[in-house]
């Protein structure tokens, strides 16, 4: 006999007092020695032979705490199903009684989770930006493809000026001695592009192929290579070549170096990856505004396990990035003592989580389930950043189950979106591209 | 049978352990324990070990030579070491539990 009592319900915190009778301890614990006792061989007795006041003796403590495990799960679940709750967090369980021939006691302490009335999405009403790739940018993008397949043709006589690539020989020498990584043959760079040494690019300026220079340099404090920093160093330099850069038009043979037809076809598929990249952008600003408008219905009371839990972790995230950016001048606003910004992270928190609950929800009620096809799909596209290993990674991922759930999670909250989204009043208004990517960022993050 | 005057170290070298096999547990339901002890221990020795470690009374004590069996180990002849049993009868009433040790 498992007998449930409520002793207090405060909110979304209940707790109960649970009451397990000894007899029904004593036949289960009896049951799983009887059960134990077919099969168990000792020596000096044939295989199920063994005596049972023997085997109580011997298993019997082991076998009690097995049946304590399966009682307390056991009065857990009556609870709750009687209750009719669904735990949000691990319930709480205290032992207070449990001794032989005395019975169990114990009490049981959870936070459910919150009845979610369902909101009425055709209430929402949110607007969504759209924006068409203008010419100017087709054409910038398309100047700067041209740019970027630039080459470099060997001009006799040419005084080198910024944007050519020079060859060179150099031997850099701090003291008189030479230095690891101060000397190169047949080295080239373009000036002005501020890829090398950039007092290089002012003092090559001018060169002609055959000229032999000093440079007599200091390497600026903030160079990357910490034992030169600030050093003095002194380089001798042999110009060879000086190359004149040979750009491409935009034209047809360019479009042809992209591996399409003309450059009508190069200039139509710059635009649908702008257009791609525009629509994305205009589907996640809707998609927050979408959650900013959910956000205001959470008005169910969020379970404060659940929230701690998600606090801990923002906050342990912030501990760790802060360690790694040690200065903090990077960080916007002047810094804030850190009770405001507990308080902040923990608001957050509690929006999170109000929000998860909510399209989780949803997407329960409304049977939207995430297919493995679709993780197949969203781990093949992250694999993708491990070029030659894509196999490799995508084996294991899909072996760990925690994984498989951080792939889940954005998956199902898109579909619970697009969902919502179907129903919700939509509104859309053109932009200019510039306005579309502009007002990005100015709330604060919203994805669950 | 008379009672050995024996120490309290003897008595405890005497009894070596329990017998615990399916035949030993038909003893117990007769007020029989089974012990192994020692070669040389004698009866009486043996009812004085087993009335002052266990504090019961003993009616008679019944003992048997088991004798090593041959074995063979890898290829060469050898012999488990003999050992002796004792069947203790204890009076009408008095138990041993042989599984808790001493």
């Amino acid at each position: 006999m498992i007998e449930v009592t409520q002793t207090s319900a405060e909110g979304l915190k209940r707790e109960f007092k649970v009451v397990v009778d000894n007899t029904m301890i004593e036949e289960r614990v009896g049951a799983k020695l009887g059960e134990l006792a077919g099969r168990i061989s000792l020596p000096g007795f044939r295989p199920g032979k063994v005596p049972l006041s023997l085997l109580k003796k011997r298993y019997g403590d082991a076998v009690r705490g097995e049946v304590l495990e399966e009682t307390v799960s056991e009065g857990t679940q009556r609870a709750l199903s009687d209750q009719g709750l669904r735990a949000a967090v691990r319930p709480e369980i205290e032992i207070t009684k449990f001794e032989e021939g005395g019975g169990l006691e114990y009490t049981l302490s959870i936070e459910a989770f919150p009845e979610i009335e369902p909101v009425d999405f055709s209430s929402i009403a949110v607007e969504q930006l759209r924006a068409q790739p203008t010419e100017e940018r087709i054409q910038s993008h398309l100047e700067w493809m041209a740019k970027a397949q630039t080459t470099y043709e060997t001009e006799e006589n040419r005084e080198a000026r910024s944007g050519d690539a020079v060859v060179i020989d150099f031997v850099g020498r701090r003291d008189g001695v030479e230095f690891e990584g101060g000397s190169a043959q047949d080295f080239q760079f373009v000036l002005g592009s501020g890829a090398f040494i950039p007092e290089f690019d002012d003092r090559l300026v001018g060169v002609t192929a055959g000229r032999h220079l000093d440079i007599d340099m200091t390497f600026p404090d903030t160079y990357p290579v910490e034992e030169l920093a600030g050093q003095h160093a002194v380089f001798e330099i042999d110009v060879k070549e000086v190359k004149r850069p040979e750009a491409p038009a935009v034209d047809d043979e360019l479009a042809a170096k992209m591996g399409v037809e003309n450059l009508e076809e190069l200039r139509k598929a710059v635009s649908d990856q702008i257009r791609s990249d525009y629509d994305r952008v205009s589907r996640e600003r809707v998609k927050r505004k979408l959650l900013d408008a959910l956000a205001e219905r959470c008005d169910f009371e969020i379970p404060r396990g659940l929230v701690d839990d998600e606090f801990e972790e923002i906050w342990k995230r912030l501990g760790e990035e802060h360690k790694t950016s040690d200065e903090g001048g990077d960080e916007e606003g002047p810094p804030k003592s850190e009770e405001e910004a507990k308080e902040e992270y923990r608001a957050i928190a509690e929006r999170r989580v109000g929000l998860g609950l909510l399209l989780s929800d949803v997407g329960r009620r409304n049977n939207i389930e995430v297919q493995q096809d679709e993780i197949d799909r969203a781990m093949a596209e992250y694999a993708r950043q491990f070029p030659g290993r894509e196999r490799e990674v995508v084996r294991e991922l899909r072996d760990d189950p925690r994984v498989i759930a951080r792939f889940r999670g954005p998956i199902l909250e898109d579909k619970v979106v697009d969902f919502i989204l179907e129903m919700a009043d939509v509104g859309e208004r053109e932009v200019t591209p510039d306005e579309l990517l502009d007002e990005r960022g100015d709330d604060e993050e919203s994805s669950s | 049978m008379r009672l050995a005057n024996i120490s309290r170290e003897r008595m405890y070298d005497i009894i070596r352990g329990p017998v615990i096999t399916e035949k030993a547990t038909f003893g117990s339901e007769h007020a029989q324990v089974t012990f192994r002890v020692v070669m040389d221990a004698t009866k009486p020795e043996i009812k004085a070990a087993v009335e002052g470690l266990f504090a019961v009374k003993v009616k008679a004590v019944n003992t048997l030579r088991q004798q090593g069996k041959r074995k063979r180990f890898r290829g060469h002849p050898g012999r488990r070491a003999a050992y002796k049993k004792a069947f203790v009868s204890l009076e009408e009433g008095q138990s041993i539990d042989v599984t808790t040790g001493i």
